[in-house]
């Protein structure tokens, strides 16, 4: 009896226990029953996802770049299809081991070899394509297909690859492309709506966009919208097969209104001299021509080229990579007297009959420093027109002396002086209008009245970049009625539609554009040397930019030995007079003399616009 | 039903409710594995044969009256130890653990004998001792455990190592242990965790263990395992892909899907409506066995049957923990599902002493 109570007790106590781990145990497998539940159900889409990015990997699928277009059709950059070898850095252990191995059936260049091993790293950490050698030859090819086997982590892909058809004529203008930066493709796949987070772009390298010129204005346009390939892989990432292909959609092609032979015309006047040329369509307001010369091989930019060539050009003297056009800022000399001409008429401080007689210099009533012109004796009792044609310092110091400067400055600017006038031109320089406020936050001095006198004849501290240069000869060619540049041919607007603020009348107009033509016509024309260049009227101007100020001819005999102290070489012209259809400005670095060095390129450019 | 079937002079003992439930799961992880082994028909036809031999054994082992086992139980115990120790001198190394005893026919994982042997013997040892047990005999038995720990821990297997320590001491548990001894002993083992971990683990199993803790720090290296699981089953939803249809099992991101990551597979393939399915037929199995023990007819029965149901829940519930990402991934099977004999026929001879257990009565109780 006391001893089945006991066993009973015992019993009692045994079913307890079970009972409570039991009880333990429901506890733990209803935890375990909800974990899979939240994991199932609750975040289903979550796992659902990663299941999916996990199985599948897209793949970018780079659009066929825009091709861009000279005004009558030449193509100017195209893509030519290369065959490539590409590899997985990501996937390649020892990078000695693989060049040595891929050397012996693919010749790698040194140019090459540096290429690889400076973006190897780079490349393997973002888990992107590197492309070793472009363009192989059908050869090459062959021996590496056959042995392709050795080589898992290589392969031949056909790419295309940039190619501007005129590299050295349109290195500034058109500019070239480059490899995009992780950052760029991601900000680029996001405008796109190809979301990063949904898409996992492995292995994806070789995506490029425009870094300079029109290729990085347009780019947006000219890259088109990127398409994917969707795949599905093993945990190794192995493709195993493909599931669906959104096609890319290409770019936009890009109809400048650039014009190829008044390029290459430009191109070969500049010899490769320092400076620039800019030509403008007068009816447009788009760019002809743009060039700054010495220029670089754009195709070595985008397409690659050894350090060694690029530390060359970077270390060039004559600075090839510097767009001249667009950034090079110069004064603007004598240029100016026509847009300080028309100062002096609207604001009638001078009529046309108003003369002065010119003594070669001009003397500043406050201090007596005396302002030279560049005619020792000067140009005798002289009119507004002859001292435009003659180009006579003494009567623009002695009208600027009387302007009111903050007024100069204010009608300077509607000449595109100060600002940028180009809608599309690539980092634009906006040159520097002078003005009393500027030089005080700047060179901490007050404004002088020496400063407008210098003003007058466009030196101080006055400068302005070709691109401007050639607005402001287009300006005055239209009469005012201009927009600002593009390269692209805008719709043609009534001139009417550009109001400008000058109030200058027409017939003031015409004697300026007259005074211009005599510039070139007349015997005593700063640039009659051009006359017999061409076989319409041109109006021109001239001008010289004195980088050292010297007070005879002698001095600058001994200062012009150093070829940077010699004088630079500036002109506009527009043409055909009396109805000009297009506009041009030239400037040779240390060129010396507008009329004769800088005008018949100027000349030349015009020739080719017109008679084409 | 547990039922004596008698042909005149001969009797058979079998409890038909454990064994359809253990073969309904056998057959369901035959048509599991079809699919976690990538269509690999000879790992299936392997399993099978282990299957079929499993189920004829846990027979077998049902008909001998449970004193058999008693009496017995000391040279299973002399046995499965040396096995263990054979396993220290041939065993067969695999990444660096060695587990294995390769018979030539058939791959001996030693470990997973013990876990069935220990509980008995234990459960054979305290048969007579007078309850609540003494200090003497608890100290005596947790020597042992801890010896056996030790030897499967050294191999070093972490998991069945604490199964085995678990399969210990759910009987010294059951048989009455003081809750005042159990509280020290807690405490104790709280104390010298730095010190296990320091001294016990091997620097994969700490490693392991911190990612659990931190999955963070490091998602594609020893996470991944743990984060492909969770994507497999999470992304089975409620239906399931689909037999053979389960991406992360056929892409090969899944690690192991034929032995510890079974479940992910069928989670991701049959979702949470076949999870909770193969769930409720381990959970009947359960509630047969505590109903079984509740009923067994002496003391030895009721502890054994006590102690190798719950080294089966255990393992049940360590490998599900490990597979949803509740525990660190610790090598441990799904019973009866895996792939892997030494598991799969350890456990036919522990349901089979269960049945025994079950189904034979002792006449002098009546």
């Amino acid at each position: 009896m006391i001893d089945l109570n006991k066993r009973d007790i015992e019993k009692q106590s045994f079913s307890r226990r079970l009972l409570l781990i039991y009880f333990f145990f429901g506890l733990i497998f209803l935890i375990l029953l909800f974990k899979t539940y939240s994991l199932q159900i609750s975040s289903y889409s979550e796992y659902e996802l990663a299941a999916l990015k996990n199985k599948t990997k897209e793949v970018l699928v780079q659009p066929t770049r825009g091709v861009i277009y000279d005004r009558n059709g030449n193509i100017l950059v195209n893509n030519v299809p290369t065959y490539d070898l590409i590899i997985q850095p990501s996937k390649i252990r020892n990078l000695d081991d693989f060049l040595s191995n891929i050397s012996k059936i693919i010749e790698l260049s040194a140019a090459e070899i540096e290429n690889i091993n400076k973006n190897f790293k780079r490349k393997a950490n973002y888990n992107r394509e590197l492309t070793i050698k472009k363009d192989l030859s059908n050869e090459e090819i062959a021996k590496f297909e056959v042995r392709s086997y050795q080589f898992q982590n290589a392969f031949i892909d056909v790419r295309y690859s940039r190619e501007n058809k005129y590299p050295y004529l349109f290195s500034h203008a058109l500019g070239y492309v480059g490899g995009l930066s992780n950052e760029e493709i991601q900000s680029i796949l996001e405008n796109q709506n190809l979301k990063q987070s949904e898409t996992t772009f492995k292995y994806s390298g070789g995506f490029i966009g425009g870094k300079t010129g029109l290729e990085n204005i347009y780019d947006s346009s000219l890259r088109g919208f990127f398409g994917k390939k969707l795949y599905e892989v093993d945990a190794r990432g192995r493709l195993l097969k493909e599931l669906s292909f959104k096609k890319p959609i290409n770019g936009n092609n890009l109809f400048t209104n650039l014009d190829l032979n008044a390029q290459r015309k430009a191109f070969e006047k500049m010899a490769n001299r320092r400076g620039a040329v800019v030509a403008l369509e007068l009816k447009s307001g788009s760019i002809v021509t743009y060039l700054s010369t010495p220029s670089f091989n754009a195709n070595g930019l985008s397409n690659g080229m050894s350090s060694l060539e690029f530390n060359k050009l970077i270390n060039d003297a004559n600075k090839p990579f510097f767009d001249r056009a667009g950034q090079g800022r110069y004064s603007p000399a004598s240029t100016i007297k026509p847009a300080i001409a028309l100062f002096g008429i609207k604001e009638k401080i001078v009529d046309w009959n108003f003369t002065l007689k010119d003594p070669g210099y001009f003397v500043l009533p406050e201090d007596q420093r005396i302002y030279r012109g560049w005619k020792k004796g000067g140009h005798g009792t002289i009119g507004m027109k002859d001292a435009i044609i003659e180009s006579s310092n003494t009567f623009f110091f002695s009208l600027a002396y009387k302007s009111n400067i903050s007024d100069l400055i204010n009608h300077l600017s509607e000449f595109g002086f100060g600002r940028n006038v180009c809608k599309d031109c690539f980092n634009p320089d906006s040159g520097l209008l002078p003005t009393p406020e500027w030089k005080m936050n700047n060179l901490n001095f007050g404004w002088f009245k020496g400063d407008t006198v210098n003003l007058g004849v466009g030196q101080g501290y006055m400068s302005a970049t070709p691109v401007q240069l050639a607005y402001y000869s287009a300006f005055l060619a239209k009469k005012g009625n201009l927009q600002d540049l593009s390269f692209i041919k805008n719709d043609i607007i009534n001139d009417s539609d550009f109001i400008n603020n000058l109030k200058i009348d027409e017939s003031d107009w015409n004697k300026i554009h007259s005074s211009m033509i005599g510039v070139i016509e007349d015997p005593k024309g700063t640039a009659k040397r051009l006359k017999p260049l061409k076989s319409y009227f041109v109006a021109a101007k001239s001008g010289t930019v004195e980088l050292v100020s010297t007070e005879t001819k002698e001095d600058y005999k001994l200062v012009r030995q150093n070829i940077g102290n010699r004088d630079h070489a500036i002109i506009i012209a527009f043409g055909p007079m009396p109805n000009p259809e297009y506009a041009v400005s030239v400037i040779i670095e240390n060129g010396e003399s507008g009329g004769s060095v800088a005008g018949p390129v100027a000349i030349a450019v015009l020739n080719e616009l017109i008679n084409e | 039903m547990k039922k004596k079937i008698d042909f005149k002079n001969f009797s058979i003992y079998f409890d038909q409710y454990l064994f359809i439930a253990i073969t309904l799961l056998s057959v369901m992880g035959l048509f599991f594995l079809y699919s976690a082994s990538q269509e690999d028909i000879s790992t299936v036809a392997k399993q099978a044969i282990f299957v079929g031999f499993g189920l004829l054994l846990m027979f077998l082992v049902s008909q001998p009256d449970p004193d058999f086992y008693k009496t017995f139980s000391g040279l299973f115990l002399i046995f499965s130890l040396l096995l263990i120790f054979l396993t220290m001198i041939f065993g067969k190394e695999i990444n660096g653990a060695k587990r294995w005893l390769d018979l030539g026919f058939f791959t001996l994982q030693s470990s997973e004998i013990i876990k069935i042997s220990l509980p008995i013997f234990l459960s054979s040892y305290l048969y007579n001792k007078p309850l609540p047990i003494s200090s003497k005999h608890t100290f005596i038995s947790l020597i042992l455990i801890g010896f056996i720990f030790a030897l499967v821990a050294r191999q070093p297997d972490l998991g069945t190592s604490l199964v085995v320590f678990m399969s210990g001491g759910y009987v010294l548990f059951l048989a009455g242990l003081s809750w005042r001894f159990i509280g020290s002993a807690a405490a104790l083992f709280l104390l010298s965790l730095p010190f296990l971990w320091n001294n016990f683990l091997a620097p994969f199993q700490q490693k392991r263990i911190l990612t659990y803790l931190n999955p963070d720090t490091d998602p594609y290296g020893t996470a991944w395992n743990i984060t492909q699981s969770k994507i497999a089953i999470g992304s089975g939803g409620i239906n399931g892909k689909g037999y053979q249809e389960g991406s992360q099992a056929h892409l090969d991101f899944l690690p192991e899907t034929e032995t510890d990551f079974i479940f992910a597979v069928i989670a991701e393939e049959f979702g949470f409506i076949g999870v909770c399915i193969l769930l409720s037929v381990f959970f009947f199995i359960l509630l047969r066995c505590l109903y079984l023990a509740f009923n067994a007819r002496d003391r030895f029965c009721r502890l054994a049957i006590g102690g190798l149901s719950l080294v089966f829940a255990s393992t049940l519930f360590i490998n599900l923990a490990m597979v949803v990402g509740v525990v660190p991934v610790v090598g441990m099977p799904l019973p009866f599902i895996s792939k892997g004999g030494s598991s799969l026929l350890s456990f036919y001879i522990a349901f089979g002493i269960i049945i025994s257990m079950a189904t034979h009565k002792k006449l002098m109780q009546r």
